[in-house]
């Protein structure tokens, strides 16, 4: 999937600057709490313990200061993706032990029509694995300033 | 009592979800570990529903897929054909499990 199909799934609402959260449960809840915010999810409680459950398969910390945590839920029903970024970082369990700074939080329904879910999570694999798209994610301050990384204009 | 065990149904299906792209995932570049311990958190939430339930849970994931699925402005998001409004008033509030009539499957309403 390329950058410019990626974009779609991205809205303002669902994008933080500057996330507040210090912990790996806090960072999680925060980013889940747009969801809630814009209606896009209604039962906190059944897509929380989704996540958290997804981080005993394994911690969605990539390595390289990304995390994306991610779930199918029966609770939604769109494909969105929220982006959040912490400057000071936080530990998040990741594979290479190294503090998280950019957080890409996919939610899916069960089912997408258009079977949308797993390609966009390896695209922003792919994108996140370039050094310079992290570098300018760490230092983008609007949603149009980050939408252009990720749409690699 | 019934609304409770939709949740847990809803919990459920989620955690089978999981299991069933657990590779894929994994191919992805995401690091998997931990599919036993998720396995067995499966077995003890479904051990939580009534044999019946679990059985028509089941068979409908062994036929369809997705036993549940959400409904969204009377949509079902499993085969996308509208219900009846008079349902999602009672889908809604009532303690009883829908069913779409149209794919069988169980309701879940999320707006
Ligand atoms: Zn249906």
């Amino acid at each position: 999937m390329q950058g410019s199909e990626l974009q779609k799934y991205f809205h303002e609402p669902l994008f933080i600057a500057d996330i507040k959260a210090t912990t790996k449960n806090d960072a999680i809840e925060e980013l889940l709490n747009l969801f809630l915010e814009t209606k896009h999810i209604r039962n906190r409680q059944i897509v929380l313990e989704m996540l958290h459950t997804r981080e005993t398969l394994g911690s969605t910390g990539i390595g390289k200061g990304v995390a994306i945590p991610h779930g199918r839920t029966t609770a939604a029903s769109d494909v969105l993706i929220a982006f959040g970024k912490s400057e000071a970082g936080i530990d998040f369990d990741a594979i290479d032990g190294k503090p998280v700074h950019l957080f890409f939080m996919v939610i899916a329904p069960p089912h997408d029509e258009d079977n949308v879910y797993l390609p966009i999570l390896g695209s922003l694999v792919t994108t996140l694995n370039i050094k310079k798209n992290r570098d300018k994610l760490k230092k983008v301050e609007t949603f149009k300033e980050f939408l252009s990384v990720i749409t690699g204009e | 009592m019934l609304k409770k065990d939709l949740e847990m149904l809803v919990a459920l299906q989620d955690l089978d979800l999981m299991i069933e792209e657990a590779d894929d995932v994994e191919k992805l570049g995401f690091n998997i570990t931990g599919c036993s311990e998720l396995k067995n958190a499966r077995e003890e939430l479904a051990g939580r529903l009534s044999k019946p339930l679990l059985f028509r849970y089941e068979r409908l994931r062994s036929k369809l897929k997705r036993a549940i699925v959400p409904v969204k402005n009377d949509i079902c998001l499993g085969c996308f054909l509208r219900q009846p409004t008079s349902i999602g008033t009672k889908g809604r509030e009532d303690d009883e499990i829908f069913t779409c009539e149209n794919c069988g499957r169980m309701l879940y309403w999320i707006d």
